[in-house]
């Protein structure tokens, strides 16, 4: 009774939070079109590497270019899912150490991890959800011979997906509260999505292995990419339901450890 | 005249000199920068190398072998590093937004010099840490490198790195009119990261595509150097990048003349 008392709290909170985030995106309507134009560029980009290379060879690891395409199209529908809910918040944690606007953050009556991770959303980037959705279900399309069912795979493994970034760049992010000025260390973090951002089936076994396990950037987008290309596997649909707790906990163990050696930036 | 040079050179100096302390200040976080990023891109870049040529069962792709591909992801990745310009395009914006430029141009330098001496500066160290990766690396692992050429290479990527300062300056002169312009930092960043041939050689790209990009000024930061130093481009080929980066320089910095007279001519110190 307590846990759904504070569930219903929480998401209560959160959406006010959401529509506060909204009305102020609202306020800057050019960078609605900015920042969809700014993740199309990235889009273009994504897709012309791999088209490009596949004008010189037929599959790159074990898939080709149709398969690469759905590949891509999962890749932007769950970045772009992060983008909106997550990505802002984590990306200035880094500025709010350094002001001390972190004290705000930790003298409020809720859990301090929480409000970091969802106080703004992005609502400028749903325009990126919508179009990364359209080359998604493009890509499906032109596969032929796909089993739409598979789609409810989606379900449940593009939460586990998000699970596993968020928990990955806030390990980056809140490495902040520890050296002050890491703005290099989150840099380091797109370093590391970018492994997440190429199929797995293109690395030499022993590195799929860390990827898949160690540093799972592989979960993020291979293995919802498998469950949709290829029939079910046991472990690659059950590998990330098993992961999501771990790291949630990890985070949070993390984030207690970090807070130690935070000192009030305010004066 | 002499006196008036001698002067501009010292202070231009004294801000590079700025931007080195200010960045060394920082160790870890310059080490990442300088030397951890670049690897782990190359590191990317190679694995996907190696995929893409056993995939493609064959031993050359558009002529060159695999090594070719391995030596320009490892060079790649290193020049890129040089010709991104981030941090500073970043703080130009936010100095125009937040109105703190009030305390620079009351100063007798402009804007566009103490930002470019920073860059170039910031840039300078960064090399001279940096380029000892790719050099030893390719020493170890035998890769195509031309070495002799690395000087002249170096010397292009640097001469576009004024270009992309002069974008820099485009981009912030907008921040008089508009108040959230950095997504146009990261737009454009992205545009140069397709057309640098940071991403992929651009002599993978099909014709006519392929000659219109490897022509603009852009592939002067990434193709053309490394493509210079790993013996896919021609000198002549290479020596083309000098002239189409001083047509761009000369285009852009008079765009970017017109955009900060127009900017400044609107801008209301508010002096706080």
């Amino acid at each position: 009774m307590k846990i759904m008392h504070t569930l219903k709290k929480y998401f209560s909170l959160y959406l006010a939070m959401f529509k506060a985030s909204f009305i102020s995106d609202l306020e800057y309507r050019a960078n609605f079109f900015t920042r969809i134009l700014t993740d199309v560029f990235w889009y273009v980009a994504q897709v012309t590497t791999f088209e490009v290379l596949y004008h010189h060879t037929e599959k790159i690891g074990d898939w080709d270019k149709y398969q690469m395409r759905v590949f891509l199209g999962l890749l932007f529908v769950i970045d772009a899912l992060y983008m909106i809910f997550i990505h802002e918040n984590l990306e200035n944690l880094s500025e709010k150490v350094r002001k001390g606007d972190l004290d705000l953050l930790l003298a409020k009556p809720v859990n301090s991890q929480f409000m970091i991770t969802l106080q703004k959303a992005n609502t400028a980037l749903i325009g990126n959800l919508l179009l990364g959705g359209g080359w998604l279900i493009y890509s499906l399309h032109s596969l032929g011979d796909f089993h739409f069912a598979r789609l409810f795979w989606l379900i449940l493994l593009i939460p586990c997906s998000l699970v596993v970034i968020y928990s990955m760049r806030f390990i980056f992010s809140a490495s902040a509260v520890i050296f002050t000025r890491s703005e290099n260390l989150q840099f380091l973090w797109w370093q590391v999505y970018r492994i997440g951002m190429r199929p797995d089936s293109m690395y030499f076994p022993w590195f799929k292995w860390i990827i898949l396990t160690v540093v799972p950037v592989g979960v993020i987008v291979s293995l919802p990419a498998r469950a949709l290309l290829n029939p079910p596997e046991f472990f690659y649909i059950a590998w990330p339901v098993i992961l999501v707790p771990i790291l949630l906990y990890l985070t949070n163990r993390f984030w207690n450890f970090a807070l130690k050696f935070y000192s009030s930036a305010s004066s | 005249m002499k006196k008036s040079f001698a002067v501009f050179l010292k202070r231009n100096l004294a801000f590079a000199k700025l931007a080195i302390v200010s960045n060394l200040e920082y160790r870890l976080n310059y080490f990442v920068d300088a030397i951890v990023q670049p690897l782990l891109t190359t590191g990317i870049e190679v694995l996907l190398w190696f995929a893409v040529f056993q995939g493609a069962h064959t031993t050359t792709i558009n002529g060159f072998g695999r090594e070719y591909y391995l030596s320009y992801a490892l060079w790649g990745a290193f020049f890129a590093r040089i010709a991104t310009s981030w941090m500073y395009e970043f703080r130009m914006i936010e100095e125009i937004s937040s109105g703190s430029i009030n305390s620079l141009i009351v100063r007798p330098m402009s804007f566009y010099e103490y930002y470019l001496s920073q860059l170039l500066g910031y840039k300078f160290i960064t090399t001279i840490i940096s380029m000892f990766v790719p050099v030893i690396a390719a020493w170890i692992f035998d890769l195509p490198t031309i070495y002799s050429r690395i000087p002249l290479a170096i010397v292009l990527c640097f001469y576009y790195l004024i270009l992309v300062h002069t974008i820099s300056f485009i981009v912030s002169s907008i921040a008089f009119h508009l108040t959230k312009i950095s997504s146009f930092t990261v737009a454009k960043n992205l545009l140069l990261w397709i057309l640098t041939g940071e991403l992929f050689p651009l002599d993978l790209i099909p014709d006519p595509f392929k000659k219109i990009i490897i022509t603009l000024p852009f592939s002067s930061g990434v193709f053309l150097p490394v493509g210079y130093i790993t013996n896919r481009v021609t000198h002549a080929e290479f020596m083309q990048g000098f002239v189409s980066v001083t047509i761009g320089l000369v285009l852009l910095n008079f765009l970017g003349a017109v955009l900060w007279k127009k900017g400044l001519s609107s801008y209301t110190g508010t002096g706080a």
